[in-house]
């Protein structure tokens, strides 16, 4: 018995070896004139925008005055020509056969053409009219100039802020596993941490910092401590539950294979527990980014919170808003890599959700 | 593939199961005794709670006896090994693992996977599920999962097969290939075979053997041996009175409601 031989029914060997997206060409409905030419229209819509976004920074006159105008400039055609450059690979993947990519491009074309009219509302807005006044609410040209000019203490501040997220991050999330993995598996170890639990689990990680400010040596060495406490929590609790949910089935099934007790818990407990393992996992990365920005804000003298804060103590609104950007762009990559680990990591259960 | 000669003994077993919260007792099995031999198809037929799963725990090793004995060739069993293979009703592959490494699990935990790959392999063509051989269990039907499962436990060759209600989840028509493909397996090997079945013609379909229990507490009634050639014609005489018999002993034949 092979696969083919499953999936094919009635025996008309034309369907053999039909791939996925073949199955999907051959039963999708077919468009209209008038359909194609409307997604064709959708997907120029995005290029249409842009050019909406640029006329309107170029034509209409400043209302307040604008150093280096050009920056913000650059970053638009930026914008415009990476979407055009992604069109046209779709279009080039469409004409080898892969519908998909096109399908995928209609299907983002409308968020895309909303970014590019937000963008230029928000100009209209700040520098052009006012509306929201500056400097407090800098129109992105100052945020792009002060990205730009201030990039090297960014820089600094960006890879400070990553070095102590990772180290709190790791060192939380080590620990967790091996007392998360313990209480699940032994009783007695459940009976000393668990109290432990119960006494921390209410107080939020932050209520910590300014006991770290008093306590410890150096605020580094604080800060990481509060961020591998949220992290170590989180994962505990997680792995407990994973480890103490296994099905004693799998237990049995694995002893009668002449599992040993070492196997049991690192082939068996573990695997199973893996889904709530990695769920732990995210959420004590999400504890940590929060903490992190906590304790940067409050005391430790570097970092991209801390650099949000001094800027604004000097008034330099667009520093502000840049390292805003910054910081918005680590954590979606921080957490983007986490999903991508834990997809890859639990693919097996892709066919169970099925 | 190695000679199957082993005996297995149940002197005088009893096995009693405190219940939850009460001060209360059940006795799943009492004073049960009986010899089995390699070569032997043995099912264990009743009603549920008669203790039938126990015994087959009993021999896994997973539970100790609470009085007597259980003993193969003489020595008595400390805990499950991998010469006592088991498939349980619901399909216990670790849904982590591909087929092919479920398979090999065994071979694993045992570090003799190392040049016993064609073993592997071997199993995957046996039942014919090479082309599946990197897919995980989610993906497999019911009865795939429950054959991935049987040449799990054959691969370390057991002396014993314990077979816990192995086709109860399957539908009927993959049932009855089923019971064909576990008695080609049984074949080849000529292992001890230990079966707890609900159903009475599968029982007949399937054993050298049928030990009738019977419930509160568990003990056996009957002891049948079924001679007759395999394949066994499901509509034949022999089949329904031996149908019939077992039916008497548990105590649903006609002449019973009558009475």
């Amino acid at each position: 018995m092979s696969k083919s031989a499953i999936s094919q029914t009635d025996g008309s060997p034309a369907m053999d070896g039909l791939t996925r997206s073949q199955l999907f060409d051959l039963e999708r409905r077919v468009k209209t004139k008038k359909q194609v030419y409307f997604d064709i229209f959708v997907c120029f819509l995005p290029l249409l925008a842009g050019a909406v976004a640029l006329l309107e920074y170029l034509t209409i006159p400043d209302n307040s005055p604008n150093k280096n105008p050009h920056v913000y400039t650059v970053f638009l055609l930026i914008l415009v020509v990476a979407y055009g450059i992604y069109a046209l690979v779709s279009l080039w993947k469409k004409s080898r056969g892969d519908n998909h990519a096109t399908d995928l491009l209609r299907y983002r074309a409308p968020l895309f053409t909303g970014l590019f009219l937000l963008l230029a509302f928000y100009d209209y807005l700040t520098l052009k009219t006012g509306v929201l006044t500056q400097p407090f609410v800098p129109c992105l040209n100052f945020v792009a100039n002060a990205a730009w000019n201030d990039r090297e203490m960014i820089w600094n501040c960006t890879v400070h802020t990553l070095w102590l997220l990772f180290l709190g991050y790791f060192i939380g999330v080590g620990l967790g596993l091996i007392t998360g993995i313990a209480c699940g598996y032994s009783e007695k170890c459940r009976y000393w941490v668990n109290p432990i639990i119960k006494f921390l689990g209410p107080i939020p990680t932050s209520t910590w910092i300014p006991i770290m400010m008093v306590i410890a040596s150096s605020l580094f060495g604080g800060a990481v401590f509060i961020i591998a406490l949220g992290s170590w929590f989180a994962v505990t609790v997680a792995s407990m539950t994973g480890i103490a949910n296994v099905n004693k089935e799998y237990f049995d099934a694995a002893r009668t294979l002449g599992a040993n007790q070492r196997q049991l818990i690192f082939r068996v407990a573990i695997p199973h527990a893996m889904p709530s393992i990695l769920q732990g996992c995210t959420q004590a990365m999400s504890s940590s980014c929060t903490s992190i920005m906590i304790a940067e804000m409050l005391g430790v003298k570097s970092g991209l919170g801390w650099y949000m804060n001094w800027s604004k103590s000097w008034a330099s609104y667009d520093k502000m808003f840049a390292a805003l950007f910054v910081i918005c762009l680590i954590f979606t990559l921080v957490t983007k890599i986490l999903d991508k680990i834990k997809s890859h990591v639990l693919r097996w259960q892709i066919g169970a959700n099925a | 593939m190695k000679d199957h000669n082993i005996s297995l003994e149940l002197n005088h077993v009893s096995k009693s199961f405190a219940k939850i919260e009460t001060e209360e007792v059940t006795h799943a099995l009492q004073d049960i005794s009986f010899t089995l031999r390699s070569g032997e198809f043995v099912s264990l037929v009743g009603p549920s709670g008669c203790g039938k799963s126990t015994i087959l725990r009993l021999v896994a090793g997973l539970i100790k006896p609470t009085l007597g004995k259980v003993t193969v060739d003489g020595q008595e069993i400390e805990g499950p090994a991998p010469d006592r293979g088991m498939v349980f009703q619901k399909s216990t592959l670790f849904p982590w693992l591909t087929v092919e490494k479920n398979i090999a699990f065994s071979l694993q935990m045992q570090n003799k996977l190392k040049g016993n790959e064609e073993r592997v392999n071997n199993m995957l063509e046996i039942i014919g599920l090479q082309d599946f051989k990197d897919d995980y269990p989610a993906q497999l039907s019911g009865g795939m999962a429950q054959r991935v499962a049987l040449v799990r436990s054959l691969i370390s060759e057991p002396d014993i097969l314990l077979l816990d209600e192995p086709l109860g989840a399957l539908d009927a028509f993959t049932r009855m290939n089923m019971q064909d493909e576990i008695l080609k397996m049984w074949r080849r090997g000529k292992q001890l075979a230990m079966m707890v079945t609900h159903d009475i013609d599968e029982a007949i379909y399937m054993s050298s053997r049928i030990l009738v229990m019977e419930t509160n507490p568990g003990r056996i009634t009957a002891d049948l041996q079924i001679k007759e050639d395999h394949p066994r014609d499901r509509s034949a005489d022999y089949f329904i009175n031996y149908r019939n018999t077992i039916l008497r002993k548990l105590h649903f034949s006609g002449s019973d409601k009558t009475a």
